[in-house]
């Protein structure tokens, strides 16, 4: 009879396939009583199963393929420390001979105590960090109970249905060729969750007795988007689920082999793609979507991780680190945009970003350096945000000679860096023409620039449905300062959220804009949507979505101007 | 979680205070990532996040610490090395963990 069950999908995943129960947690745990003699035996026969357990996960590990997969195999390395955590094996092991009795009653108590500790935090995903621990026991259970590791026996081609899945587990699914699976306990938080994700397999979690409804031998669609599981499902569902599983596989694989293909438009216009990031570990990221460059850093990160400000080789470290990791592409960092000191009004509108930074300069001077001595080692480029006039993009240029002054004078090796300005507060955009001249390039920031524009706080839920990028006053910006560039012969790029939206590419393009910088996740999306457009149709539509009197119209216009 | 069964070096404890930066806090990951770095260290190593404290060899006393994005944790090093022990673990924290995306439900 047809079921549908419901729980925490992973987007993307399909799968149609019979199902198997994967292993049984190890339930029967019972307090047995070891003689006084029988302790030490007991407490070796503990650490040899938490030894077995590493060798089995290590072998696990050992069969990941290198490329692609560092993300998984952290892992299967936190069980892995985790299984060698001295505090506490030895606090079960202490336990066994304080109650003398079984390690495996000592394990479960200890196991409940840390489990306790968990309730009481607030952070889903830290909280979600439980069923680590859960898992990692069950396989000390498993292996002080000798059963053997290959719970993956006959899932090839099936989905699995189990009651919880460690990050191991799932890899051996998938090594085994599982079809899919879904679990009983867990949600998006879980390794589990992210590593389906990471290897596209269809999953769902959190569908509260599954093993008990979803029989061995059924039929079973995985739903991902929706987080339905439907067991013996109809030939019509079967037959739709088929078409949109080939369909997702098509698309996938189309933007994979767009990454190497050249960002064109059909009629022949070059458009940049560039990444934006936060830090050097972005960069694995940015090379898997085949960036142009990088268009923003932000270096809030490095400022924001202690109490006191990372000093200049500390920064220095990291902007070397990701010029030498772009390999001669053009990295452009933004200088702190730092947050206002708490308790001031109206935080958006204070003393934060190039202002602090001009009234401290002993806040921007070391960052300045930094940049420099990072500037000999590649083509980087410093951006100046909240930029209001051209003075203080005038005084910024001032620092960055005394900055290489300073080099100078200590013998350390720096070089030229080009510098900009982002243009997110209404008045540069108005006076942009002003601005460009006194710059070497412009990135608009639509993000602020939207609020500002708007007068909307976008982390404000009673308002945040009012910010919205297509309003005629925030398109007229845009254009202003487009314009404003190219009369100029300044470079212009845009680095807010809607570069990465795959929705706005046309009309940005449209508009003039041929450097987009965002997140490297959605890069080839906005790939594939520029390789499909054409850049003349697209200035046309683009002039008239400008006219609009409203937001409204521009949205419906620009759905057009996507649908064409 | 049970106090080290040995007793503290007498000499001053080394402590730093720092932010946790990275989206997903201090889940297994860094944690794994901080107790492998301060095994390569002599020194006795704790952290603690406000009125919690763990040991800093212990992975899930760390995750029960509880330290999300934001939050302020003070390491503090007792013993030969414990100048070293701190730099390393700060570097560590500084850097985010190198926590990329991977581990970001939100992320597609």
């Amino acid at each position: 009879m047809p079921l549908m069950l419901h729980g925490i999908g992973v987007p993307g995943g399909i799968a149609i396939a019979r199902v198997r129960h994967g292993r049984d947690p190890v339930h029967a745990v019972t307090e047995r009583a070891v003689p006084r003699s029988g302790l030490p035996a007991e407490a070796a026969r503990y650490r040899r199963a938490l030894a077995l357990a590493g060798r089995q996960l290590r072998a696990v590990r050992a069969r990941m393929p290198r490329a692609g997969a560092t993300g998984v195999r952290a892992f299967i390395d936190s069980h892995l420390m985790m299984l060698r955590d001295p505090v506490f094996n030895d606090a079960v092991i202490d336990l066994s001979r304080a109650r003398a009795c079984n390690a495996e009653w000592a394990l479960i108590l200890q196991r409940d105590s840390l489990l306790s500790a968990f309730d009481r935090i607030e952070d889903p995903y830290l909280r979600a960090r439980r069923e680590e621990v859960g898992l990692v026991v069950e396989r000390i259970l498993a292996a002080l109970a000798g059963t053997s590791d290959d719970g993956d026996d006959g899932m090839d081609g099936a989905i699995c249905v189990a009651h919880a899945l460690g990050p191991a587990e799932v890899l051996q699914l998938h090594e085994a060729g599982a079809a899919g699976f879904v679990t009983e306990s867990g949600g998006a938080h879980s390794h589990a969750a992210i590593i389906a994700r990471s290897l596209r397999i269809p999953a769902i979690l959190g569908v509260r007795d599954a093993r008990a409804l979803v029989r061995a031998e059924d039929l079973a669609i995985i739903d991902g988007d929706s987080g339905f599981v439907f067991v013996s499902p109809d030939e019509r569902s079967v037959a739709h689920y088929r078409t949109r599983r080939r369909d997702a596989d098509r698309r996938r694989t189309a933007l994979r082999s767009l990454r190497d293909k050249p960002a064109a438009t059909r009629d022949g216009l070059a458009v940049e793609l560039l990444a934006n990031i936060e830090r050097p570990g972005d960069l694995r990221a940015v090379r898997d979507a085949g960036a142009a460059g990088i268009g923003m850093y932000r270096t809030e990160v490095l400022f924001f991780s202690r109490t006191e400000q990372p000093d200049e080789d500390e920064q220095y470290a990291a902007y070397a680190k990701v010029v030498d990791g772009m390999r001669g592409a053009p990295v452009t960092i933004r200088t702190v945009d730092a947050s206002p000191s708490p308790g001031s009004e109206n935080p958006a509108l204070g003393l934060r970003a190039i202002r602090q930074g001009l009234r401290d300069p002993a806040l921007l001077l070391p960052q300045l350096r930094a940049l420099l001595r990072a500037a000999a080692r590649g083509p980087l480029m410093v951006m100046v945000p909240m930029v209001t006039g051209s003075a203080e993009v005038r005084q910024v240029r001032d620092l960055l000679t005394q900055a290489a002054v300073e080099l100078d004078d200590a013998g350390i090796r720096h070089a030229q860096a080009r510098l900009g300005a982002m243009i997110e507060v209404p008045a540069a955009a108005l006076t942009a023409a002003s601005i460009a001249r006194s710059t070497d390039f412009l990135a608009i920031g639509t993000n602020d620039l939207v609020q500002y524009t708007l007068a909307v706080d976008r982390d404000n839920d009673e308002v945040d449905h009012l910010y919205d990028p297509l309003h005629p006053a925030v398109l007229k910006l845009v254009a202003l300062t487009i314009t404003a560039g190219r009369r100029a012969r300044r470079p212009v790029s845009l680095c807010g959220e809607i570069a990465g939206d795959p929705r706005y590419t046309r009309l940005l393009v449209g508009l003039g804009l041929t450097r987009l910088s965002m997140h490297p996740a959605h890069l080839l999306e906005v790939k594939d949507a520029v390789t499909r457009m054409d850049a003349e149709d697209a200035r046309k539509r683009a002039l008239r979505i400008l006219a609009c009197r409203d937001a409204r119209r521009a949205a419906d216009l620009l759905d057009e101007m996507n649908r064409g | 979680m049970t106090n080290s069964r040995h007793d503290p070096a007498p000499e001053v404890a080394l402590t730093r205070d720092l932010v946790i930066v990275n989206a997903n806090g201090l889940h297994a990951r860094p944690a794994s990532l901080f107790v492998a770095t301060a095994r390569r260290f002599r020194a006795d190593i704790t952290v603690t996040c406000e009125d919690r404290r763990a040991d800093g060899r212990s992975v899930m006393a760390l995750l029960t610490l509880a330290a999300a994005e934001g939050c302020r944790i003070t390491v503090s090093a007792r013993g030969d090395d414990a100048a070293d022990a701190l730099s390393a673990i700060c570097a560590l924290v500084t850097e985010g963990f190198d926590d990329t995306a991977l581990g970001d439900p939100a992320c597609p």
